[in-house]
């Protein structure tokens, strides 16, 4: 790298220069007293100039003896996969084969054909984030970016109410009800909602360039739910490979935002037709490109009158099934007429 | 580039003042020297007072920059170090194996291609175990998607290492999984951040101890570090993707590492998927491979689409259990 494009001021970057420092390779191994000399300038500013020199080999630093800053262990990382927390999607079916519910730092992509419920489901995991961890949330707040306008705010009211019953329902049955243990009332369910609408790709971009900020100062997010992704990519995109790269570079940002801040990120997609083995078969809109984008992919699918949950994609879970409902009171398990319905 | 101060201290040659003879024609390290004019330096020299010590120190740094390009080699060189440093990394599964030859060859880069949900990160996976526990190397594994999954990692372990479905014992299953290193980049100006940090560190552990633990680099997938810069307006896009390439080549060959790299699938003519990237990634790697997964099924199919030595358009199946 240059040193004319280090952060440091334009004397300073001059005095480098007429020195014979016209690269940063020259800085390394170097002592911030030799440079002081060099210079004429203060030991101070030579140690500022030293920070961006790259790190001599030699030079062992004293984080550990990985080869590479930053990165991590198989085994480290095994032990924080065992403590992550799951949320839950309030259908023990759907948690099952999820292994626990939806997991962060991982960004999930769930599809389907209209009115199968993802919105739903968006919606139920949005409540259920903020439910405190005993119960299978996370205790923190939601993003819910809005792009088709389907939120509505009366269904999530409903479904906070449902869900606040059944919390208190169930911390009657474990005779663990403390006086401020169950502090939440429905509408509390509603303020940790973050909701943002957008109206064209370009702000949606722009807002996913902002989350990065706005979760830095919102640091008990924990899920951050786009319904859908794909709207404003479908219509009127004439260069479509000016629409691959910018969905590549929107992927990759949702991903660094779910690593860097231990959060779960949920992208609701639509279908379209492909073109694939001589037949029209349904797919995930947004093409190939985009179909690898997500590091798991739910597709929810009509089979005869019940709506089932299949994961198509995912490195630790095995492909399975799995029924469910949508009732008033949210996204339940899927219970067949002839039993009895069961309390939660 | 060393400054001509610094080799000062090595070669007394260069005093200061020819230091300062330099200095004043803008000749700070050797790489000035290289780019200026050397006749005209010479030229120069020859009119100075103390024109034979100039000479002297004008050869010694020519010496200098002689010693430092790569060395020529011959057949018989390069015959001595593929029999002994570039062999051949199992990769766990019998069905890759036989399609090549024994695995993945160390100083080779490896491109894996393939469309959604086809298997390609279990399979690196799946290779970084088996080289972690039968090879008793180190592996990098640079990931671009959230999908390194430890807990898949030691269900594999447990696979090869016990296949009575025992457990492994907990200090071995530390040992080697301590030896998998995860990073997760999310730009390609990043992803070189780390190449050139582990080059740097691997030319360190060479020159202490002569050898280097290291003989995987995963990159999953390198698709989606070089899509969001690709075809836009100009070729940075594309210069990127070469020079990417060119710096794992270099590292897989100098350090005796295998390279994986995993791409993704567009559709093709007819609706046959093809390896995204283009036409000008299609010369970079020296193996490609082409995997799709028979639907809901653990049976994968591979193709080989470019060797150095075996036939392209072999084919081979394979099931990677649960």
């Amino acid at each position: 790298m240059e040193v004319g494009r280090l952060p440091i001021s334009a004397a300073l970057k001059g005095k480098l220069v007429s020195a014979g420092y016209t690269s940063l390779s020259l800085l390394s191994s170097l002592s911030p007293s030799h440079l002081a000399r060099d210079l004429n300038i203060s030991e101070n500013e030579a140690l500022d100039i030293l920070k961006h020199a790259p790190h001599d080999g030699r030079i062992d630093t004293s984080g550990g003896h990985h080869i590479i800053s930053g990165a991590q262990t198989a085994w480290d990382m095994l032990h924080e996969e065992e403590l992550l927390t799951r949320i839950t999607t309030s259908s023990v079916d759907i948690d099952n084969i999820l292994g626990g519910g939806i997991s962060c730092r991982e960004v999930t992509e769930i599809g389907g054909v209209p009115g199968i419920g993802k919105t739903q489901l968006g919606i139920q995991l949005a409540v259920n984030v903020q439910l405190p961890v005993h119960c299978g949330g996370l205790g923190g707040k939601a993003i819910y970016i809005d792009t088709e306008g389907s939120f509505m705010v009366e269904r999530v009211l409903q479904i906070a109410e449902a869900c606040w019953d059944d919390m208190l329902a169930n911390n009657a049955i474990s005779q663990n009800v403390h006086a401020g243990q169950v502090g939440m009332q429905p509408k509390d369910f509603l303020e940790n909602i973050l909701y943002f609408r957008v109206c064209s790709y370009t702000e949606q971009i722009a807002l996913i360039n902002y989350l990065d900020k706005f979760i830095s100062e919102h640091r008990d997010v924990k899920i951050v739910v786009v319904d859908s992704i794909t709207f404003h990519f479908r219509q009127d995109f004439e260069d479509m490979a000016l629409r691959t790269r910018l969905l590549s570079g929107m992927a990759l940002k949702l991903m660094k935002l779910a690593k860097k801040f231990c959060l779960a990120v949920v992208l609701l997609n639509q279908v379209t037709t492909k073109y694939a083995e001589g037949s029209f078969q349904l797919t995930l809109a947004l093409g190939d490109s985009w179909s690898h984008a997500c590091t798991n992919r739910i597709i929810l699918y009509w089979n005869g009158n019940e709506r089932y949950a299949y994961i198509d994609k995912s490195p630790s879970l095995r492909s399975a099934s799995a029924p469910y409902a949508v009732t008033a009171r949210g996204i339940r398990n899927n219970v067949s007429n002839c039993k009895r319905i069961k309390l939660m | 580039m060393a400054s001509l101060k610094r080799l000062e201290t090595e070669f007394p040659i260069l005093d200061p003042d020819f230091q300062s003879f330099c200095a004043l024609r803008g000749i700070f390290t050797v790489q000035d020297f290289l780019i200026r004019d050397l006749q005209s330096l010479v030229a120069d020299a020859e009119q100075q007072p103390s024109s034979e010590r100039f000479m002297q120190a004008i050869n010694q740094v020519l010496y200098v920059i002689d010693g430092l390009h790569q060395p020529w080699l011959n057949g018989v060189d390069l015959m001595e170090d593929a029999q002994k440093n570039k062999h051949v990394l199992s990769t766990g599964c019998e069905g890759m194996d036989f399609l090549l030859r024994g695995g993945l060859r160390r100083g080779q880069v490896t491109e894996l291609a393939g469309p959604s949900s086809s298997g390609k990160t279990q399979f690196c996976l799946l290779t970084a175990s088996t080289v972690a526990y039968k090879h008793m190397g180190g592996v990098i594994y640079i990931d671009t998607g959230n999908s390194f999954s430890a807990k898949r990692i030691a269900r594999f372990l447990n696979q090869i290492s016990c296949p009575a479905s025992e457990e492994m014992q907990p200090r071995v299953l530390q040992e080697v999984m301590n030896s998998i290193l995860c990073h997760s980049v999310y730009d390609i100006f990043s992803m070189f951040d780390v190449l050139h940090c582990l080059e740097s560190k691997l030319k360190y552990q060479v020159m202490c101890r002569g050898d280097n633990d290291e003989r995987l680099i995963i990159i999953d997938s390198i698709s989606s570090l070089i899509t969001p810069i690709l075809g836009s307006s100009g070729s940075q896009g594309r210069a990127l993707m070469v020079s990417a390439m060119s710096l794992l080549k270099k590292l897989a060959h100098e350090y005796n590492l295998a390279v994986l790299v995993t791409n993704h699938t567009v559709g093709g003519d007819g609706g046959i998927p093809k390896p995204a990237l283009g036409e000008s990634w299609k010369t970079l790697p020296h193996v490609r491979l082409l995997l799709s997964r028979d639907c809901g099924s653990n049976t994968y199919q591979v193709s080989l689409l470019k060797h150095p030595s075996i036939a392209s358009g072999k084919a081979a199946k394979f099931i990677i259990n649960d």
